[in-house]
């Protein structure tokens, strides 16, 4: 079952392109989370990773997200090999290029809303155009993007679980990122609040953002262009 | 060549972040860690910046750390306060003290030395301890920069002292004033100034001359302003050409009311013929040596008879009034110091643990390590920054209120005023070294686990 996952040959074409990847865990027996996987995710890409719990689901998050490191393979990440990179420069380019929303939303709560997403941009150089004076700013056109900019000087204790994830994506496009990588992003939400955040999610992939979500939820992987299905940590092509 | 330290190095460290993997995670693999060719780390990097964080962001993240739990971040640094507080309270009452007692001897009482002369028995006709000629033996010592004898002696304390010799009834044109003999650097022995006129020199001593020089004072109750028209003074029968005004004195200033004569003429006129005493100036710091040799050189087999007034040693005084006062506080003030740390340590490491879900994000938002344990050491450092501040405040509160009670001066080195905060940060720093370490060590996968 080894579909072509992989359809592109030019890597600058992918935000993601994993060759080969295995991971293993040295317990006692060894766990193989994911076993030779191969995966091009191209740019403006809506990619679900379906999968039951214990399939390798969150070990290719981890990987995906430069939080966890293949045992063997390569993982391009936006044109960058990070096979070689040292845990500073992996740490600088997960910061840089991936928008991380969580299950948990995992906000600050003694933040406002407006707080929490500029602590996106705290750990980067500033670039030209983007100062620290007109961070605030920026932080409101995010905010706007997910239709918030009327909650910005809220705690996030004030706000629905789905006004809370909408804050959690809007840090995650503060710092322009390559890719959005969402970790069970509706798994807290009730079916409306969900309904909401995943119309937003089609709304940023019609600007070209690159998604990609991780779920069990069939009604969210439904909105993806594409599916993928992982078990016992080997990926496979659903058509949808 | 000069070792470059690890951190300034252009390239990346080879170890300043431990691979993502830990000793948390027994089930995870040793990683296959790739031997690290600097090269390789050139090679297929484009565009990957190094972490990097505003200070004023750094400090910005910290404060609101801080300041997200007031009441526990005020309670932290209570520790800091108590220590940092009995420590200003203790420098600054000893330094006040000590102050206190130096600040009675100024530059002149350090400086001055005087002979006291006792009387010789009535009865006996041997020589007298101390001649005129003999104080000249003072004058030589090493460190003496001034001295002149005294004559006084209770006869001559009060006598009827009239400025002309004019006696009319009902109107007391007389004075009591005392009438002394004092060798002619006398002016300087004093430090005083000759107002007016002039004083008498070696030449009016040996000629026997009937001359007077008036304290200010005696001047002004005999109504003599002027000299030059030679005004006379009556006592005891004789008269005595006044031939100057001797004023602003710093020693002996009960000589301002007095008659001073030339010792020739004394002890022709009036009887006053024994030294009683003996004023020595000597240089800073020469007094005790001066006490110790001037009445050997005043009087070489009978030393033991005259009695010195010196000042009391100041090195001693000042020592001993800071040795008793620091001992015991300052142990008291390092030990609440040392609380103080562990309890902001401690507590650190609580909100560390707390805050497992914020490090993770911070993480997945590119922090580093580095980042991370900084954010918390700043955090510690601004508690312990804040104990200082607020422990030195309260400290020179209590050395000024010390001081008001007791009437005191009260003395705070700048030093310390400004130390003690920077003393406090220190304490903040050290204690926040542990939990930083900790914090920065959380595998961002465990931690993002963690609800935030």
């Amino acid at each position: 079952m080894s579909e072509p996952l992989a359809h592109s040959d030019t890597p600058d074409d992918d935000v993601i392109r994993l060759t080969g990847v295995n991971r293993t865990f040295d317990s006692d027996p060894p766990v193989h989370a994911l076993r030779d996987v191969d995966l091009a995710v191209r740019r403006g890409e809506h990619l679900s990773i379906v999968g039951p719990s214990g399939s390798g689901k969150s070990t290719l998050l981890n990987t995906l997200g430069l939080l966890d490191r293949p045992s063997s393979g390569a993982y391009w990440l936006d044109g960058v090999e990070t096979a070689t990179l040292t845990d500073r420069q992996r740490t600088s380019l997960r910061g840089s290029r991936i928008g991380f929303v969580f299950q948990a939303f995992h906000l600050l709560p003694y933040r406002t809303v407006e707080e929490n997403v500029m602590l996106a941009e705290i750990y980067r150089k500033t670039r030209p155009g983007r100062d620290r004076r007109s961070r605030a700013k920026r932080a409101r056109a995010a905010l706007d993007r997910v239709g918030l900019s009327q909650r910005h000087g809220f705690r996030p204790d004030r706000l629905s679980g789905g006004e809370r994830q909408r804050v959690a994506i809007a840090r995650a496009l503060m710092s322009d990122p390559a890719l959005l990588l969402c970790d069970e992003p509706t798994g807290n939400l009730d079916s409306e609040n969900t309904f909401s955040v995943l119309e937003l999610f089609d709304e940023l992939c019609a600007q070209g953002m690159t998604l990609v979500v991780i779920t069990h939820d069939e009604a969210v992987s439904r909105r993806a262009n594409r599916r993928v299905r992982i078990s016992d940590g080997q990926l496979s092509q659903e058509i949808v | 060549m000069k070792f470059r330290h690890r951190t300034a190095a252009p390239e990346p460290d080879p170890d300043p972040e431990p691979a993502e993997s830990s000793q948390e995670q027994p089930n995870r693999p040793e990683r296959s860690r790739r031997p690290r060719q600097r090269s390789a780390e050139r090679r297929g990097t484009k565009g990957v910046e190094r972490p990097w964080i505003d200070p004023r962001d750094l400090w910005a993240e910290a404060l609101s750390g801080v300041l997200a739990r007031p009441v526990r971040s005020a309670l932290t640094t209570l520790g800091t306060v108590l220590g940092i507080g009995t420590l200003v309270i203790t420098i600054g009452v000893a330094s006040t003290a000590a102050n206190q007692i130096v600040g009675r001897f100024d530059a002149l009482t350090a400086t001055s030395v005087t002979v006291v002369v006792p009387p010789p028995p009535p009865s006996s006709d041997t020589a007298p301890l101390v001649d005129w000629p003999g104080v000249d033996a003072v004058d030589r010592l090493a460190g003496v920069e001034t001295s002149a004898a005294l004559a006084e002696s209770d006869d001559t304390s009060a006598l009827q002292v009239r400025a002309n010799d004019v006696i009319t009834p009902g109107v007391l044109s007389s004075q009591t004033l005392a009438v002394v003999a004092a060798s002619p650097s006398l002016p300087a022995a004093v430090r005083g100034d000759i107002l007016v006129g002039r004083f008498y020199d070696t030449g009016d001593i040996a000629r026997h001359d009937r001359v007077a020089v008036l304290g200010d004072q005696a001047a002004r109750l005999l109504g003599i302003k002027e000299v030059d028209d030679a005004p006379a003074v009556f006592f005891n029968g004789h008269s005595f050409t006044v031939i100057g005004i001797l004023g602003g004195f710093k020693r002996e200033q009960r000589l301002s009311t007095s008659v001073i004569l030339p010792p020739t003429t004394a002890k022709d006129r009036v009887g006053l013929d024994e030294v009683s005493r003996v004023l020595v100036n000597t240089s800073l710091g020469a007094a005790q040596q001066v006490a110790r040799q001037a009445p050997v050189a005043l009087a070489p087999n009978s030393a033991g008879a005259l009695t010195v007034l010196s000042p009391p040693d100041l090195s001693k005084a000042r020592k001993g009034v800071q040795g008793d006062v620091n001992g015991l506080f300052l142990v008291l003030g390092l030990v609440s110091l040392i609380v103080g740390a562990i309890g902001i340590a401690n507590v650190t490491l609580v909100t560390v643990m707390e805050r497992v879900g914020e490090i993770g994000l911070r993480r997945a938002l590119g922090a580093s390590r580095r980042q991370v344990a900084g954010q918390f050491l700043t955090e510690s450092t601004t508690i312990g920054l804040l104990g200082g501040v607020i422990g030195a405040a309260l400290g020179m509160v209590v050395v000024v209120s010390v001081s008001a009670i007791r009437d005191w001066t009260p003395v705070l080195d700048a030093r310390l005023a400004l130390g003690a905060p920077v003393a406090g940060a220190v304490v903040g720093l050290l204690a926040g070294v542990y939990p930083a370490l900790r914090a920065s060590r959380l595998e961002p996968v465990e931690a993002l686990r963690a609800p935030s």
